[in-house]
């Protein structure tokens, strides 16, 4: 310990950047930009830049959603015709247009990390007069905050599509992540959504510039992307598809999903959106492929004829087609374990590791060890016994 | 969560931690701790989550005011003996700006500066604030952050996706108020349906 006038006289001699000014913000405006990226998803604020951190929610919204990021637009205005989105030029609802300056942006993001009201900046647009610009300001605001600022946060940075090779490697320069959305599964689907933008060549071949872009000491938490789920009429087999092809042959880090919601204004104002499960299950069998591992032949049966997914755990629907008898957890192997509903990485290891020093006798035990019992019993018999069968788990 | 190999440490820090305690789990290995059912050890266990999840939700929700342009402050109400450390977490990621959290019985000081902590612990918050203004000559700043992230978090809200469950259980009341946020509820879209489901 020390006094605190020895710190106060420490931090007077101190060479650091002092706090910039926050004054002069438009309510109006951060109010607009921010509400333009209200279904943009970064679920992610690690990045291996300095210490690994885990991410951290400094707060959550009404919907539940976790706000870590300054998420919001650099222009509402927009020259694409994106039927779904509210900023798009075919939108009949207008709403004044917005732009900040990259110094403006840069403060705003200052002030509240400073204040630990955020992690970092994810930062997108619309296309503004031509992308070129519109990029080159971001990528500026990035520059400015982390060569002017010093700022050692997380910054997300959206790439615009049809945006340079030159412009995407600076991004990628500056960034943590950057991302393009997909928005479609399919160049058909594109078309029927946005009859301006080239899904090839506007958004695909960009995103295989970041690809090889990428090295190890560039872009460290990758390159991700986000569709929107049912504003085509796509199938959630057609949207996994793609996104199958996004993690093996772009190699994206994450796919986000967003279900569809028809905005006012936009010519989709009157399609049916999508519930919310619909996403959700897709990022189940996100989860199914990424992190336990599943092969795309297994997780494909849980989709019906029509290619839809039911709204059900298609864990459950997978182990039900695959699982022959039930596991026995103190001999299966880890892989194995995966399979049972209610049964996750963390907790198959720590059955691993349990009965390495005893064998598990009760289903006691399991749940101490993070199992889900009612999900996870009609899979299991514990020493060759077993209580409960998924008819009598039904019944 | 996973017990961290040094859970020691975070033990160290619960409120219900003592001597015996510490003794009996310095025995212990981290992969026991986290699959263990005897009673004890899983009490360890429970203590430990409980000061990792604390610790976690602290460094989100506390906020932070300027004081001047070398004083970060923030109100601050721990349930375990963490102060030092979120302390130190924030002057870590703010170098060369002291760091004050507190409540109206005891603060934390800290200035992480050149790759070294300073810390001081003393009083109330404001007693500690008065004697960083009259030693720095500082006053508090007029620019309203708070203001700034209202708007933003306003914008935020996707009305079509309410989910108050879900916000009450990543936003729990007694961690908000251990990190002294005035932002309860989204205050733009808040319903007297909300409010009434409060309690």
């Amino acid at each position: 310990m020390v006094t605190l006038e020895k710190i106060a006289h420490l931090a007077e001699e101190c060479r650091f950047d002092t706090m910039g000014p926050t004054g002069g913000v438009n309510a109006e405006k951060l109010s607009t930009l921010g509400e333009g990226t209200r279904h943009d998803v970064c679920a992610s604020t690690f990045s291996p830049r300095e210490i690994p951190l885990p991410g951290i929610c400094h707060a959550f919204t009404q919907d539940g959603r976790c706000v870590s990021l300054f998420k919001t637009l650099y222009t509402n205005h927009c020259t694409h015709q994106c039927s779904y989105c509210t900023n798009a030029a075919n939108c009949s609802r207008k709403v004044r247009a917005f732009s900040y300056t990259p110094e403006e942006l840069a403060n705003i993001t200052l002030s509240l990390y400073r204040s630990n009201y955020i992690e970092g900046l994810f930062l997108s647009s619309g296309a503004g007069r031509d992308e070129d610009t519109v990029m080159e300001k971001m990528v500026e605001t990035a520059r400015l905050l982390r060569q002017k600022h010093a700022f050692s946060g997380y910054i997300h940075l959206k790439v615009l599509p049809g945006s340079t090779r030159a412009h995407i490697q600076e991004a990628m320069a500056l960034a943590d992540r950057v991302s393009i959305n997909l928005e479609a599964a399919s160049a058909s689907h594109m078309s029927e959504i946005c009859a301006t933008k080239n899904y090839e060549s506007d958004i695909l071949q960009r995103q295989r510039y970041i690809r090889d872009l990428t090295t190890k000491n560039v872009l460290p938490a990758g390159q991700t992307t986000q569709l929107v789920v049912g504003a085509a009429g796509e199938s959630d087999e057609e949207i996994f598809k793609r996104v199958l092809y996004e993690y093996k042959e772009i190699g994206v880090r994450r796919a986000y999903y967003s279900a569809f919601s028809p905005q006012r204004g936009t010519p989709f104002e009157n399609r049916e959106g999508q519930p919310l499960w619909r996403e959700h299950r897709l990022y189940q069998m996100d989860w199914l492929f990424r992190v336990y591992h599943f092969q795309p032949g297994e997780i494909s049966h849980a989709f019906n004829e029509n290619g839809f997914l039911s709204n059900a755990d298609p864990k459950m629907a997978i182990a039900r087609e695959f699982m022959d008898g039930p596991v026995d957890p103190n001999t299966a192997p880890f892989r194995q374990l995966l399979r049972v509903p209610g049964i996750g990485p963390r907790s198959a290891q720590r059955i691993v590791a349990f009965r390495k020093r005893q064998p598990i006798a009760a289903r006691a035990e399991l749940a101490a060890m993070g199992v889900r019992i009612k999900r996870a019993a009609p899979f299991l018999k514990i020493n060759g016994w077993r209580d409960t069968t998924l008819e009598m788990w039904q019944a | 969560m996973k017990v961290p190999e040094n859970f020691l440490y975070d033990l160290s820090l619960h409120r219900d931690c003592n001597e015996r305690l510490l003794a009996r789990a310095g025995q212990l290995k981290a992969g026991e701790v986290e699959v263990s059912l005897h009673p004890e050890v899983a009490r360890i266990k429970k203590m430990v989550y409980a000061v990792m999840g604390e610790v976690h939700r602290m460094k989100a929700f506390v906020r932070l005011q300027p004081l001047g342009t070398r004083v970060l402050y923030g109100f601050f109400k721990p349930r375990n003996r963490i102060g030092e450390n979120i302390c130190d977490h924030f002057s870590r990621r703010n170098a060369g700006i002291i760091i004050v959290l507190g409540n109206g019985s005891e603060s934390w000081i800290s200035l992480c500066r050149e790759g070294r902590i300073w810390r001081d612990h003393g009083g109330g918050m404001t007693e500690t604030l008065e004697r960083l203004k009259s030693a720095l000559h500082c006053s508090e700043d007029s620019a309203n952050v708070e203001c700034l992230w209202q708007v933003y978090y306003d914008s935020q809200y996707c009305p079509e996706r309410k989910n108050l469950a879900a916000f009450r259980r990543q936003m729990p009341r007694r961690d908000q108020e251990a990190a002294g946020l005035r932002l309860v509820q989204n205050k733009r879209n808040a319903t007297l349906e909300d409010f009434l489901g409060e309690g």
